[in-house]
């Protein structure tokens, strides 16, 4: 799918959460399904599997998410299943982030790490990014097993690799 | 004249004989004798010189031609003797110098293979050379990379067997710290 139609569908998104007055939640749920979305593979070859009616599919969402999400999420995410864009799930969740964070005066940071971060340690990275650029940043903390260790900081297209990945990379390189 | 006399003699030799004297009594038989002897004599000459001069002439003649044809027929033989001679001495040169050049020929073709083994042998010595140095260095090198893995393998695993939750905070307080510090 092309960034225009994924930037139509996050600001589709961002208005309906937007009418509904839970911006936050949607966004945060959007983000997490997408997120569960690329590392399971079988949920999304059976929600993108063009063999299976729309409807089974979009009840699977439904029995997913029943009492878990807004109905707003369950209802934008049924949408995506019947108009068959449940793959770009991901990209739309980061690009209604964005638009939030935009309308906020805010950027969003992908922060990717073996273990949580804590609340104090977001506000932490939140202050050392808005010093950095200069700007508010909205952090999505993502965990990630393969980082090892250690933060991986993504803004627009700046990344700040401190992960323990990273540097065992750099080491196998320099042999 | 000595066939006159080789035809006389015989006669008055006889005649003396029978009656002791040098000529026979009765003279006219000497002269009757002797006339008839002049005849005889004359026509002899007078029809048997020639052909018997001619058949003297004609066999010196066929004598010579035979010696002049023994001659020739000898000088031939002669000369295809030493035709002969000089091809078999030319042969046994021609020989020797086959041999000869056929030996040059051994000799060369013995200095030329030498050289060429000793080129080829020296050209492979440092192919293998070149062979067994990239050999040694693609063998370091695989050691060297298979060490690095290893030894890379290992490190992971103990930094990952390190990486107790009080360690992942460190590491985060510490990146957020060199966020914080990079501006």
């Amino acid at each position: 799918m092309s960034d225009a139609q994924i930037s139509a569908y996050a600001d589709a998104a961002y208005g309906i959460a937007a009418a509904e007055g839970n911006i936050g939640e949607v966004e945060d749920e959007l983000f997490r399904l997408g997120r569960v979305l690329q590392t399971n593979d079988e949920l999304r070859g059976t929600l993108t599997d063009a063999h299976l009616p729309v409807e089974r599919r979009a009840q699977i969402v439904e029995d997913l998410l029943d009492g878990k999400a807004t109905r707003t999420t369950v209802s934008f995410v049924s949408m995506l299943v019947s108009a068959g864009r449940i793959g770009d799930l991901a990209a739309i969740a980061e690009a209604m982030a964005q638009r939030s964070a935009a309308s906020r005066g805010e950027a969003v940071a992908e922060v990717r790490s073996a273990v949580p971060l804590t609340d104090a340690q977001l506000a932490d990275l939140a202050r050392a990014l808005k010093a950095r650029t200069n700007i508010d940043v909205t952090i999505r903390n993502v965990v990630d097993p393969t980082v090892m260790g250690g933060v991986v900081t993504q803004i627009g297209d700046s990344v700040l690799d401190g992960s323990v990945r990273t540097r065992l990379n750099q080491l196998r390189e320099a042999f | 004249m000595n066939l006159l006399h080789s035809i006389v003699s015989p006669a008055l030799l006889a005649a003396e004989g029978s009656n002791g004297k040098w000529l026979p009594a009765d003279i006219n038989e000497v002269i009757w004798g002797s006339l008839a002897f002049l005849i005889v004599a004359t026509l002899l000459v007078k029809f048997g010189k020639a052909p018997i001069v001619n058949g003297l002439k004609a066999r010196s003649d066929r004598i010579a031609e035979h010696l002049g044809e023994a001659a020739a027929a000898r000088e031939a033989a002669e000369a295809e003797r030493d035709r002969i001679k000089a091809a078999l001495a030319d042969s046994d040169s021609e020989a020797a110098r086959i041999v000869e050049d056929a030996r040059r020929a051994a000799d060369q073709l013995g200095i030329d293979t030498a050289a060429r083994t000793e080129t080829e042998i020296a050209a492979l010595r440092e192919r293998a050379g070149a062979d067994l140095a990239a050999t040694r260095m693609q063998a370091t090198a695989d050691l060297s990379g298979e060490l690095s893995r290893l030894a890379l393998g290992a490190a992971e695993e103990v930094v990952a067997s390190s990486l107790d939750d009080a360690t992942q905070q460190r590491l985060i307080d510490d990146y957020i710290s060199q966020v914080g510090a990079q501006n």
